[in-house]
């Protein structure tokens, strides 16, 4: 009856992120080598936004139902900050 | 022609019509004040909370019972939305149709309202961390980009006259991108994009979760099988899976129910035997953007 769960795809925000060792825009590793492109990049909503240009980014990812769990993230991520599970 | 040319194509297609293109119009609906909301913080636009929801996952929630059916319902009714209250932050009332260079050409060259600008695609920037300069947007959209400079190409020059529009639009069809056209919001017209499939938020979300973010184009692509020579060059370029080599008849085939009617395959035929034809030429496609 319900449709089948996606994968879930987290990210370590305390690696990769607003108050990580990295900023993603110097990054965007895990974003070129996803073939589906799931991963959005976005300015972090925790963070004061500055509308014209924004400083604090971070990476979500959006089209869960789309992974196919190949793990090319995990394993291209230089901070080990992603996790993909069933 | 669509459902959009019977309400503002006046009588032809609805990116045809220079009204829609001009500066009363874009006063008229407070098109400068949409456009700024839409635009200073338009990477949030699937992150944001709508109605209580986000996109993400979006496909697990649109295959949920009930909820699915009314979430797409009031998705399809955000994206089409000519309401007087539409909220630029979720992009209501924004949405495009894929066409051919052809009329991308006439468009930039007659019909865009001055100035012309050329910045960084928004999609490839969210979904791949590239800035590729090849969004060309113009009328009351330009003066609103360019006060943000994480759009602007730095080192090149991205105000372009209408000489320059229509050859990066060529240079870009002919790469392989697909020309767009966008209403934002409807019914005024300020945008041609090329895009790419799955970079492009729209096609993303039309093409994976089936939301009339983006229209297919008036044509479809006919291959004559007398001047087919079976190189298999279009297939590459198609970002529809649209076209197959079959090597037992020596040519390709084309799905039609799957095509956009970009045309930028014909780019790749040194035979020139792709031809757009009209999409209302096939029975089973007449209405069926
Ligand atoms: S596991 Fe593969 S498909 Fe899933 S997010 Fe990572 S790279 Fe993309
Ligand atoms: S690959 Fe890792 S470090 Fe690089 S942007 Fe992605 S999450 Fe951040
Ligand atoms: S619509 Fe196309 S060109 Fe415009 S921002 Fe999106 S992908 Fe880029
Ligand atoms: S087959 Fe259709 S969708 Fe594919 S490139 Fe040609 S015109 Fe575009
Ligand atoms: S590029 Fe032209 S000749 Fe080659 S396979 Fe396609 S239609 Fe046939």
């Amino acid at each position: 009856m319900f449709p089948k769960k996606s994968p879930k795809v987290v990210i370590d925000y305390t690696k990769c992120g607003e108050k990580g060792q990295i900023d993603p825009r110097n990054c965007t590793k895990c974003l070129k080598v996803c073939d589906p492109a799931i991963f959005i990049l976005h300015e972090s909503p925790n963070m004061p936004i500055d509308p014209v240009d924004p400083k604090y980014w971070r990476i979500t990812p959006v089209w869960l139902s789309l992974c196919n769990m190949c793990m090319k993230c995990v394993k291209v991520c230089p901070l080990g900050a992603i996790t993909v599970s069933r | 022609m669509c459902d959009w040319c019977m309400k503002h194509g006046a009588g032809g297609k609805w990116y045809m019509n220079a009204k829609n293109y001009s500066n009363e119009l874009a006063e008229a609906i407070n098109a400068r004040e949409y456009l700024q909301e839409q635009w200073k913080a338009f990477e949030m636009v699937y992150i944001r909370r709508i109605m209580g929801i986000t996109s993400i996952d979006l496909g697990y929630k649109l295959q949920l019972p009930i909820i699915g059916r009314l979430l797409r319902w009031s998705a399809e009714r955000m994206i089409h939305s000519e309401g007087k209250h539409r909220n630029p932050v979720r992009a209501d009332g924004h949405f495009g149709q894929v066409i051919p260079l052809e009329e991308a050409k006439i468009i930039l060259g007659n019909l865009a309202a001055e100035p012309i600008i050329e910045n960084y695609c928004m999609c490839r920037w969210m979904q791949r961390g590239i800035k590729e300069a090849c969004c060309i947007n113009f009328g009351l959209l330009s003066g609103v980009i360019e006060k943000l400079p994480r759009f602007i190409p730095k080192d090149t020059k991205y105000r372009l006259d209408r000489d320059e529009a229509i050859a990066h639009i060529e240079e870009h069809n002919k790469k392989g991108y697909v020309a767009t056209v966008w209403f934002q919001p409807v019914p005024y017209i300020n945008a041609i994009c090329s895009c790419e499939n799955p970079e492009c938020g729209g096609l993303r979300l039309r093409n994976d979760f089936g939301l009339h973010t983006v229209y297919k184009g008036e044509y479809v692509a006919e291959v004559d099988p007398d001047r087919c020579q079976a190189c298999g060059m279009c297939v590459t370029k198609c970002q529809f899976g649209v076209l197959r080599l079959v090597q037992s008849l020596k040519r390709v085939i084309v799905d039609i129910n799957k095509c956009f009617g970009c045309g930028v395959c014909r780019h790749a035929c040194k035979y020139d035997a792709i031809r757009l034809v009209p999409r209302e030429n096939y029975p089973a496609l007449r209405g069926v953007y």
